[in-house]
């Protein structure tokens, strides 16, 4: 088996989000497209969607929430809580195949089959709240891999590193009182940019306290400024948690085209920031790492930004 | 909003005749750094607050617990020896917006609510200030804040809260400020959504400037105004 995986799955495309809305399918088919042409496919091992148990979804949502969901994707409704989050009827079983996705990656991982893994699903993850959904996202998946690190595979700590251009708040408030999850963001500053949260001084609550960190950075800021709190800031605070298993959430919404965002990432920031991200995990946690897809637009630059993401995984 | 709704019914208070090592226990159990000071009746006569209290005693070590002892020897100080007098007060029908320029006035940082005859009712602090603000910000949703440049005459608003409606969007608020550039206005619209970027497009497109966030002020007046 190759070290690296690449989940991808073309059920994740029937999440249907209606004309016009920018968490579309074209997203993935661009990336899918973009890592096929840089001809890495026959280096990665393909990884197939599948479902997940409730079981794993339960220990981040409530029975109550997961219920809501899946009826009103069954009653026909086209949005979800907010109207922002569209869906269709196909939407709460794609949410599923995505998390189930993810754990099967991990579970490759936790048995030494590969090393490091990209999950490009749909529905993104890391705005979903323990009992509401938000910002495109239903289940937090992010938080449901590393809930079952912990419970499935024993593993003490999780780091996870959030670099999508929007704060994770749905991942923040989840693991926000637990010092076993260190959650780690850089997004742009929230008084400019949704969904409002992710001040420097929200740490942490509780014995939580010290391992959630936010960094927001400022309209028109990009490479200079992500690269010097990559180095000043996250590499010193991450090696200080060592993580044993470092997740990603990678939204590649900062990039300078595009237009969700005010910040100006270029590809290769971008690429700067994964090898960094990439080295931190050989050095703490054997390697052991797993990407996966939040947001980012620009149907232009997707595939370009997501081949290189997979080179730096392929070089690790 | 009126300040009926806004303050902490049933204050705390304190008589004048009560010692200052009283007052200063009242404030640290409950975390206050106000004292209303009132007759048996609940007349006001006085406010204290913890620098007052602190700008009695000799040195700020003495509020440790190990510093009781050495409290006892100002035990002598009375609450009405060092209370402001007479102090500013509202009514239970001055509003929010009173508050916050009296604020601005004045270096308070909390204000005892009166009846007519003088009795208090409540107190009414920064903090509580700030809340209501931040709900008239609306920001306590998820949201996102743009910042549009608009003609300052009638209808423009319309224009631009129909545009963002027609993409069903929600307003958390919308603020109007002053703008450095004569006959034009900044309007802030905090917007419960993530999906800014086609209302963007939109509103360039009908002509507006939408500005970048690096140069928001909220009240940048022309020089010679």
């Amino acid at each position: 088996m190759k070290k690296t995986g690449f989940l991808y799955d073309e059920r994740y495309l029937r999440h249907d989000t209606g004309p016009n809305h920018p968490e579309s399918p074209q997203r993935l088919k661009a990336i899918y497209q973009g890592i096929k042409e840089a001809d890495l496919l026959p280096k990665l091992t393909l990884i197939p969607a599948k479902r997940a148990e409730l079981k794993w979804i339960e220990t981040i949502h409530s029975k109550n929430y997961i219920k809501r969901f899946e009826a009103a994707c069954h009653s026909g409704n086209t949005t979800f809580d907010y109207p922002d989050n569209q869906i269709c009827a196909e939407t709460f079983e794609t949410a599923l195949l995505a998390v189930g996705g993810i754990l099967d990656a991990v579970r490759l991982i936790m048995t030494g089959k590969l090393n490091n893994v990209f999950c490009a699903v749909r529905p993104p993850g890391h705005h979903a709240e323990h009992d509401s959904a938000l910002g495109f996202c239903y289940f937090n998946n992010v938080a449901t891999a590393a809930r079952y690190l912990q419970i499935k595979w024993g593993i003490q700590r999780v780091g996870i590193v959030d670099f999508d251009v929007h704060h994770g708040n749905g991942t923040q408030h989840i693991f926000e009182g637990d010092p076993t999850v260190f959650y780690y963001s850089i997004h742009q500053h929230p008084t400019f940019a949704f969904p409002g949260t992710g001040r420097v001084f929200e740490t942490g609550n509780g014995e939580g306290v010290g391992t959630t960190r936010n960094y927001p950075v400022l309209p028109g800021q990009g490479d200079k400024e992500y690269q010097f709190l990559v180095e000043t800031d996250l590499v010193p605070v991450l090696s200080a948690f060592s993580p044993e298993v470092i997740i990603v959430s990678v939204g590649f919404d900062a990039h300078v085209d595009d237009d969700m965002s005010d910040i100006n990432l270029s590809t290769q920031g971008y690429s700067r920031i994964m090898q960094r991200i990439v080295a931190l995990a050989a050095l703490y946690s054997d390697g052991r790492l797993i990407s996966v897809l939040e947001g980012g637009y620009c149907l232009k630059r997707l595939p370009e930004l997501a081949a290189n993401h997979v080179k730096i995984l392929l070089n690790a | 909003m009126f300040i009926s709704k806004i303050m902490t019914r049933n204050a705390v208070t304190i008589s004048p005749d009560a010692d200052i090592s009283q007052a200063r226990e009242i404030m640290s159990e409950n975390n206050f750094r106000h004292l209303p000071v009132v007759y048996k009746s609940n007349f006001l006569i006085g406010i204290v607050t913890d620098r007052d209290i602190r700008s009695v005693l000799p040195s700020s070590h003495l509020a440790d617990d190990n510093g009781m002892e050495e409290m006892k020897r100002f035990s002598g100080i009375k609450i009405k020896d060092i209370m402001t007098k007479n102090p500013v007060a509202l009514s239970p029908l001055d509003t929010l917006q009173d508050a916050l320029i009296l604020l601005q006035k004045k270096h308070f940082g909390a204000f005892p609510v009166i009846h007519e005859q003088g009795k208090l009712i409540g107190i009414v602090s920064v903090r509580d200030l700030l809340r209501e603000f931040i709900n008239v910000l609306g920001i306590e949703e998820p949201g996102t804040l743009l910042c549009i440049i608009a003609e300052n005459k009638i209808g423009q608003m319309k224009k631009i809260v129909d545009a963002i409606t027609e993409e069903h969007v929600s307003f958390g608020s919308v603020l109007v400020a002053r703008y450095w550039e004569k006959g034009k206005r900044a309007v802030f619209p905090y917007l419960l959504t993530q999906n800014i970027a086609p209302l963007k497009r939109k509103l360039k497109k009908m002509g507006y400037t939408i500005l970048d966030p690096m140069d928001w002020y909220m009240d940048h007046l022309p020089q010679n105004d």
